[in-house]
């Protein structure tokens, strides 16, 4: 995928199915004759399936696929079995994974999960005994379309479980395990398994092991209490271990009930984890060509969580479903439909307005070093080896990352010049600056923060002065210096948190700004203390009062001579000139 | 699987000096443990001398 808004461009891979679909009529006959048997992956490896196969039920078209990594008879043919058997002659072994390019307006990504193998928990048993099972196949072996047509039966006996246990949040709100966040749907599925076991198992016994029954949802509460009604015993506390005995294969855990406070141990035919869901394999590899940005949990980010809960930060994208954050299927269904339209939307107007505070690239002082083109976090640069970037305006948010990037100051951002941005920090420290605390803050969240401050009331020292930034990635290294240079005591570098950057990931750059400003701070006798960055958000003016008290105590510790001493030490040196922005003004005089 | 490297880290803002676990590539916003603060410094490691 390449592109920007209203210009992608989509290389698909079609898979070759090696039958053909506009003739198969889905007798079956080749599955009879096919030699080659494997686990079923849509029955959870309960069944086994052929090397052709319908991959589920209500698969679209309703035709079969051969398997070309299980097949035995290609390259050579060993076996064509199928073919031979298939009077319509719909197999054809030389089929192959087509490349199809498409040019598209906007794109909605709606790429599912992935469910937590909880292998690694090996206090449940989880492959160890055959009787554990998770939430995903439970749901098979009770489908009238799984494995067993219904017949709930357990694994190593092939016998009715009359006592079953739910264990909740397997894989989920866990941190030791990396995966700190709530699933969402596993508790109302466990619920909804117990209703339906109650419906047709009334001699079942379940009982669930919860930390939380988080049931909020329209109807959710009252399924839980139904559930409750319909003999279901919910115990608080997660098990601690699980032992099988070798002879019945009965499982019994030990939990400590948080209720009681008591220690109690259970009995069970049969075990079901309720296990959680993961962003799906594969993530990382659309975030880079759509240039999306993760959560902590490593969930898609959408642009802004109230007023674009859909939109992703790389305009023409959208998100539907699970990749955004884990939803049930209701909440999946709305998104999906909110998607659709902002896309129709942006396809209907036929025309988008570009933003306003965009950057420019002046092509003959540009050195083509690239630079920019790597900082950018919507990839709006472009550039090849040796020719100057070009930036793609209907692409480009305006965080300002290239400005401050470029060595050669070949990058000026509409409406936040350097030299505008300059002027401001000059006139700022102009008069008695040993008596201010210079701060740059992001428009998103530190200003918002500053603003939040004001508005709650909240005092914070007066001495505090702040230059306004779309994005504290726009800061460059020559602004921080230039501040210095022009008296300034302390200077505060603030941005959004990681999880909140306006602008995907720019904050990152200002990290790496600020490493190699307390490096060349420190080489130049200067105290890297008075350079502080802090992350602000648009809520925390609370944050904002006491970093601004922070640094105004910061101030007092420095001195008149460390002051003069920094104007010296960081005198300007000649600038560097780019290598073909010399030849071409040569070409130009001449 | 990822390599974990344990790095020091120095707080701009209280001075404190801490090690961490940092995996390559990892991609996360830093606080002191003790102060809070987000003046996080990275530490580079000096190579030994050259004998």
């Amino acid at each position: 995928m390449s592109g920007y808004v209203g210009n992608f461009t989509a290389k698909i891979r079609k898979k070759a199915r090696y039958v053909d679909p506009t003739v198969c009529n889905a007798c079956g006959e080749c599955v009879k004759v096919c030699p080659v048997t494997r686990p079923d992956g849509f029955q959870m490896g309960l069944s086994s399936r052929k090397a052709i196969y319908i991959p589920f039920p209500q698969a679209v078209p309703c035709s079969y696929v051969l398997n070309m990594d299980d097949c035995l008879g290609n390259n050579p043919i060993a076996c064509g079995k199928c073919s031979d058997v298939c009077e319509k002659e719909a197999i054809n072994y030389d089929d192959a994974d087509e490349i199809i390019v498409r040019e598209i307006g906007a794109v909605v990504v709606a790429i599912g999960l992935d469910v937590y193998d909880p292998t690694e928990m090996d206090e449940y048993g989880y492959t160890r005994f055959d009787n554990v099972i998770t939430s995903m196949e439970f749901e098979r072996l009770i489908c009238a379309g799984g494995p067993t047509a219904g017949h709930f039966v357990r694994p190593r006996d092939r016998m009715r479980p009359k006592r079953i246990g739910f264990i909740q949040c397997v894989g989920s709100r866990n941190p030791k395990i990396g995966r700190p966040y709530c699933s969402n749907i596993c508790c109302m599925n466990t619920i909804k398994d117990c209703l339906l076991l109650a419906d047709h198992y009334p001699d079942v016994e379940n009982t669930v092991f919860y930390q939380d029954i988080r049931a909020s949802g329209k109807s959710f509460e009252d399924m839980y209490q139904r559930s409750k009604e319909a003999g279901s015993r919910y115990i608080r506390g997660l098990p601690g271990d699980v032992e099988e005995d070798a002879e019945t294969g009965n499982l019994t855990v030990t939990v400590e009930n948080t209720t009681t406070g008591k220690l109690e141990r259970h009995e069970f035919d049969m075990l079901v984890l309720s296990v959680g869901v993961q962003p799906p394999k594969g993530m990382g590899k659309i975030a880079g060509m759509l240039t999306l940005s993760r959560t902590s949990d490593g969930f898609f980010m959408e642009s802004h969580p109230k007023l674009k809960p859909v939109d992703a930060p790389t305009r023409g994208v959208y998100f539907a479903g699970f990749c955004e954050s884990p939803k049930d299927i209701k909440d999946s269904v709305c998104q999906a439909g909110a998607a659709a339209s902002r896309a129709g939307a942006l396809l209907n107007a036929g025309q988008i307005q570009i933003e306003a505070i965009t950057s420019r690239i002046d092509e003959q002082a540009c050195s083509a070093c690239g630079l920019c083109a790597k900082v950018c976090p919507y990839g709006a640069i472009v550039w090849s080896k040796g020719e100057p970037a070009v930036v793609v305006e209907a692409a480009c948010a305006g965080c300002g990352a290239c400005g401050a990037t470029c060595l050669f100051g070949a990058i000026t951002m509409r409406h936040f010049t350097d030299e505008q941005l300059m002027a401001q920090v000059r006139a700022i420290l102009a008069d008695k600056p040993q008596d201010k605390v210079f701060c740059f803050a992001c428009n998103w969240c530190s200003y918002a923060g500053g603003d939040m401050a004001g508005i709650s009331r909240i005092q914070y020292p007066a001495s505090n002065r702040v230059v306004r930034t779309m994005c504290s990635a726009r800061v460059s290294e020559e602004m921080v210096i230039e501040a210095f240079r022009c008296g300034a005591p302390v200077v505060l570098v603030s941005g959004c948190h990681y999880a909140d950057c306006h602008y995907i990931n720019a904050n990152r750059q200002t990290v790496k700004r600020m490493q190699r400003l307390w490096d060349q701070l420190e080489k130049a006798g200067i105290r890297p203390e008075r350079l502080q960055l802090e992350w602000i958000s648009a809520a925390e003016g609370q944050k904002f009062a006491k970093v601004m008290r922070q640094m105004e105590e910061l101030r007092k510790t420095v001195t008149l001579e460390e002051i003069e001493y920094a104007r010296d030490a960081l005198k300007p040196k000649p600038k560097k000139r780019a290598k073909n922005g010399r030849k071409k003004s040569a070409a130009v005089a001449t | 699987m990822a390599t974990t490297t344990s790095e020091t880290f120095r707080c701009m803002m209280c001075g404190h000096e801490y090690e961490e676990p940092v995996e390559k590539g990892e991609d996360k916003e830093r606080s002191c443990p003790k102060c809070r603060s987000n003046s996080i410094r990275h530490l580079k490691k000096k190579k030994p001398a050259k004998e």
